[in-house]
C-alpha cells in the first residue's frame, strides 16, 4: 500500500448545539480517488473546509504527510499544497480566464512589488513564465480561445473547468473538489468524470471527491467513505458501499434496505419478462 | 386613451414639477440665467440678475428635457406627443400653482429671506418673467410647448432616416479609417505611438507657459486630484478596502512640509525635496499604525473606522493640545518652495511642471502594479477574500501593502499641495476631500487612469473654472453621482481588462515565422 498522504483523526467541528463533524476518521492514500458521499446535511463541505482551513476543527487533527495542518490559515494550507473547488463556484468573476488561472499561480511565484514597479529582470522573466504556464493549464482544462472572456460570462461548464484550472495552477498535491458535476447533463458530466481521471493518471495528483451523482462516485472512486449527521458510517470501495445496508438506510430512511431489495427484484422480474 | 400612458406621464411630469419648485427654492434657476447669459456672450455683473430672455431659455431647456424624457422609446410618435403634453401640462401646473403662491409672497410684501436664505424678492420678479400673476400662465404655455418640442425633437432624431443617416457617416468614417491604415506606411504604425507620445510631452512643455497663472492653478490642482485619485484606487477598488479618511494621509504629507520646511513654528528649513520625502513615509506610517489594527475588517465596518481615524487626525491638528506643534486652526505659512539649480522654482507654471512630472510618474506606476503578480493579488481579493486566500494569497500581508502604497500617492500630493499654496490649515483637510477623490473614482471610471484624468477634470477642474456654480457644487456633486449611477454605472470611462491570451498569441505569431503573419492583425 501507498503512503497516507490526508490522514483524518478524530475530527470534530461543532456549531453551536449541532455537531456538525464528529469523530470522522479517514485515511487518504496517494494518488486515490477518494470519495465522501452522504445524504445532504451530512457534514461533506464543512469537512473540506476543516481540511483547507477555513474552518478549525474543535477537536481531532488532520495530518497531510504526518504534520499536522489543522488551524493553519488557509494561504498556507494552499501553499503546502491543498487546492479546491466550491460547492457553488466562486471564481473571480470580474476578471479574465487567464487571471483567474494567474492569481491561482500565486503562491508559487516570488516577485514583490517593488520588481513590479522597476521591471527587474527576474520580474519579466517570471511573468513571461507565468502567462505561458497560464495558457497551458488553460489549455489543458480545455479553455484555449476563451482566455480573455470574463469569468462571470463564460457558460457554467466551463465555469466549473476555469475553476479546476486555478485549482491546478497551485501546483496541488491534492485536489478537492466539491460536487464537480452539479447541474450537468449526462455528456457533461461523462466527460468531467474523464478529465477527473485523466488528472490523477497524468498529473498523479490525489483527489477528495464529494458527490451526488453515484454514477461518478461508483465508476472513478477507489475508496469511498459515507457520513450522515456528521458521522462516517461506512468506508470501502464501490462494491462494498452499495452493499451496506447502513449506506442504504441513511439515504432512503429506515426499512430502506429491505424497499430496495424489494425494488431490485422488480426491476429484475420486469427485465425477464420484457427480454423473455 | 390609454390610462396608463396617462398615469405615467402625469407622474413624470409631478416629479419634474417638484424638482423645478425645489430649484426654485434654493434660487439655482437665476443662477442657471446668469450662466446661459454668460455662455452667449452677455456678461452679468456679479450680484445683478440676467436679462429676462435668459431665463425665458432656461425654462424652455427644461421643458425640452421633459419632453424628451417623458416621451418612451417603444410608443407611437402620436402617443409620444400625448405623454409629452400630459407631462408638460403637469408641471406647467405645479409650477403654477407654486407661482401664484409666490406672487401672494411678493405682493403681500412677506419677507421671504426669513424662511427661505437664498430667494429674494428680486429673482421671485425673475421668475415670474416680471409680469406677476400673469407669469404663471407664461410658464404654462412655455413649459407645455418646450415639452412638446422636446418630443418632436425626440421623433426625428430617433426616426429611421435620421439613425440611418448617422450610421451612414460611422460607416464611412469606418471606411476612412481602413483607408488610411492602408495607406499608411509600416514606419508611422511602429513609431506612431512614440510620435504621440513626443507630442503630448512637448505640448505639456510649453502650453504651460502660454497659459496664464490661473489656468495653471487649475490644471494643478486637478494633476493633484488625480495623484490622489490613483492612490485611492489602489485602496478602495484594486484591494477593495473601502476608505473615507483618505484626507489623513493627505494631512500628513502637508504638515509634514509645512513642519519640516517653513518658518514658523520650528524653523527647522529643511528644504522642498527631503520634506517632500519625509511626507510620503509619515504617510505610509499613519498608514501602517492606522492598517495594523483594522485589517481584519471590511465592507462599512471600515468605511466607519477610517472615516473617524480621518476626522481625528483633522481635528488634532486643530486642536488647543498641539497649537504650539501644528500652528492650531491657523495653520502654517510661508512655506518654502523647491530651488533646482540654485533657482527658485515656485511660481504656478514651475508647480505645473513639478506635479506633471509625479502624476506621470504616478500613473506609470500604477500601471505597472496593476498588471504584476501584486495587482493581481488586490484584485483577487477585492474580488472574493476568502477565495483569494484559499488560493494562496497572504490578505494580511496584500491588504496592507495597498494601504501604504495608496497612502504614498497621498502623502506626495499633500506635500506639494502644501508648498505650492504656501500654506495649509486644518481646513484643507476636511472629510469633503476624501469624498471628493472618492467621488472623481465613481464618475470618471473604476481602475481606470484615464477615467480618474476625466474624473478629476469635471469634479475639480471645471468647478474652478465655472466659479459661479460654487454655492451649488454639493447639489451639482449629488446630483451627478445618481445620475451616473443610473446611466452609466461603470464611469465615464470604465476600464477594461487586458487581453493577455491574444497578446501573447500575437507576439508568438510575431516571433515564430518572420515572413508571414506578423504585420496582419
Amino acid at each position: 500500500m501507498t503512503d497516507t498522504i490526508i490522514q483524518i483523526k478524530n475530527v470534530c467541528k461543532i456549531f453551536g448545539g449541532l455537531i456538525a463533524v464528529n469523530q470522522v476518521n479517514i485515511d487518504v492514500p496517494e494518488k486515490y480517488i477518494y470519495s465522501i458521499i452522504g445524504p445532504n446535511g451530512a457534514g461533506k463541505t464543512t469537512l473540506f473546509n476543516c481540511i483547507t482551513g477555513f474552518y478549525i476543527p474543535e477537536k481531532g487533527e488532520i495530518l497531510f504527510y504526518g504534520d499536522p495542518i489543522q488551524g493553519l490559515s488557509t494561504n498556507l494550507v494552499a501553499w503546502l499544497g491543498l487546492s479546491r473547488t466550491y460547492q457553488n463556484i466562486r471564481l473571480f468573476t470580474n476578471l479574465t480566464a487567464v487571471e483567474n488561472i494567474l492569481i491561482g499561480l500565486h503562491p508559487n511565484l516570488k516577485s514583490s512589488w517593488f520588481d513590479a514597479i522597476v521591471h527587474t529582470r527576474s520580474f519579466i522573466k517570471e511573468e513571461s513564465g507565468s502567462v505561458k504556464e497560464a495558457l497551458r493549464l488553460l489549455d489543458y482544462v480545455g479553455l484555449k480561445g476563451y482566455g480573455d472572456f470574463l469569468a462571470k460570462n463564460l457558460p457554467y461548464g466551463l465555469q466549473r473547468r476555469l475553476e479546476i484550472g486555478r485549482a491546478l495552477a497551485n501546483q496541488p498535491k491534492v485536489l478537492l473538489l466539491d460536487e464537480p458535476t452539479a447541474g450537468m447533463n449526462l455528456h457533461e458530466t461523462a466527460e468531467a468524470t474523464h478529465f477527473i481521471k485523466r488528472l490523477r493518471d497524468e498529473l498523479g495528483i490525489t483527489i477528495i471527491l464529494i458527490e451526488h451523482d453515484m454514477k461518478v462516485v461508483m465508476g472513478i472512486s477507489d475508496r469511498i467513505s459515507v457520513l450522515d449527521y456528521g458521522m462516517k458510517i461506512a468506508e470501502g470501495n464501490a462494491a462494498e458501499i452499495q452493499a451496506n445496508p447502513r449506506v442504504i438506510e441513511a439515504y432512503l430512511g429506515p426499512g430502506g434496505a429491505a424497499l430496495s431489495e424489494k425494488y431490485k427484484k422488480q426491476r429484475q422480474s420486469y427485465a425477464q419478462s420484457h427480454r423473455s | 386613451m390609454n390610462r396608463n400612458l396617462f398615469t405615467t406621464s402625469i407622474n413624470k411630469g409631478f416629479t419634474f414639477g417638484i424638482v423645478m419648485i425645489f430649484l426654485v427654492l434654493i434660487d439655482f434657476e437665476v443662477m442657471a440665467a446668469t450662466m446661459l447669459s454668460k455662455l452667449l456672450g452677455v456678461n452679468v455683473v456679479r450680484g445683478a440678475l440676467p436679462e429676462v430672455r435668459f431665463m425665458i431659455i432656461f425654462l424652455v431647456l427644461y421643458g425640452l428635457f421633459v419632453g424628451w424624457f417623458a416621451s418612451s422609446d417603444q410608443e407611437k410618435p402620436a402617443k409620444k406627443l400625448f405623454q409629452a403634453l400630459i407631462a408638460g401640462l403637469t408641471v406647467a401646473v405645479v409650477v403654477g400653482l407654486f407661482d401664484i403662491a409666490l406672487n401672494q409672497l411678493i405682493t403681500t410684501g412677506t419677507d421671504v429671506r426669513a424662511y427661505l436664505a437664498a430667494l429674494g424678492p428680486a429673482s421671485i420678479k425673475l421668475f415670474l418673467l416680471e409680469k406677476g400673476a400673469l407669469g404663471s400662465l407664461l410658464h404654462l404655455g412655455l413649459f407645455t410647448g418646450a415639452s412638446l418640442l422636446g418630443s418632436v425633437l425626440k421623433i426625428l432624431l430617433k426616426s429611421d432616416p435620421m439613425s440611418h443617416f448617422l450610421k451612414g457617416i460611422s460607416t464611412v468614417y469606418r471606411d476612412l479609417r481602413a483607408k488610411t491604415q492602408a495607406i499608411t506606411p509600416n514606419w508611422i504604425k511602429e513609431y506612431g505611438k512614440y510620435l504621440l507620445f513626443l507630442l503630448i510631452g512637448l505640448s505639456a512643455f510649453f502650453l504651460p507657459r502660454m497659459w496664464g497663472s490661473y489656468n495653471n492653478y487649475v490644471l494643478g490642482l486637478v494633476g493633484l486630484y488625480v495623484i490622489l485619485g490613483i492612490g485611492l484606487n489602489i485602496i478602495v477598488e484594486l484591494s477593495g478596502q473601502l476608505m473615507l479618511g483618505f484626507a489623513a494621509f493627505f494631512a500628513m504629507g502637508a504638515y509634514s512640509m509645512a513642519l519640516l520646511n517653513a518658518p514658523l513654528p520650528h524653523g527647522i528649513m529643511l528644504g522642498f525635496w527631503p520634506a517632500l520625502a519625509i511626507g510620503v513615509l509619515m504617510a505610509v506610517l499613519a498608514a501602517v499604525l492606522l492598517g495594523l489594527p483594522v485589517m481584519g475588517m471590511r465592507g462599512d465596518y471600515l468605511a466607519i473606522v477610517t472615516l473617524g481615524f480621518g476626522e481625528i487626525i483633522r481635528i488634532l491638528l486643530k486642536s488647543d493640545l498641539l497649537t504650539d506643534f501644528t500652528g492650531g486652526p491657523r495653520g502654517i505659512q510661508d512655506i518654502k518652495g523647491p530651488t533646482l539649480f540654485g533657482q527658485p522654482f515656485s511660481s504656478d507654471i514651475d508647480y505645473t511642471y513639478i506635479i506633471l512630472v509625479f502624476m506621470i510618474l504616478s500613473i506609470f506606476i500604477y500601471k505597472r502594479l496593476e498588471r504584476s503578480r501584486t495587482g493581481r493579488a488586490w484584485m483577487a481579493v477585492k474580488e472574493d477574500t476568502k477565495v483569494a486566500e484559499a488560493t494562496g494569497v497572504n490578505i494580511k500581508n496584500s491588504k496592507l501593502l495597498a494601504l501604504c502604497l495608496g497612502a504614498a500617492f497621498a502623502g506626495l500630493a499633500g506635500g506639494i499641495f502644501a508648498a505650492r499654496n504656501q500654506f495649509t490649515g486644518p481646513n484643507d483637510h476636511q472629510l469633503m476631500v476624501s469624498m471628493n477623490i472618492l467621488s472623481i473614482l465613481i464618475v470618471g471610471g473604476i481602475n481606470s487612469v484615464p477615467g480618474i484624468i476625466l474624473g478629476a477634470f469635471t469634479l475639480k477642474g471645471l468647478p474652478e473654472i465655472l466659479r459661479e456654480i460654487e454655492n451649488y457644487r454639493l447639489l451639482v456633486f449629488g446630483g451627478l453621482l445618481v445620475f451616473m449611477m443610473i446611466s452609466r454605472p461603470e464611469g465615464l470611462w470604465p476600464a477594461t481588462r487586458p487581453n493577455i491570451e491574444k497578446d501573447e498569441g500575437n507576439r508568438q505569431k510575431a516571433e515564430s515565422p518572420p515572413g508571414k503573419g506578423g504585420q496582419h492583425d
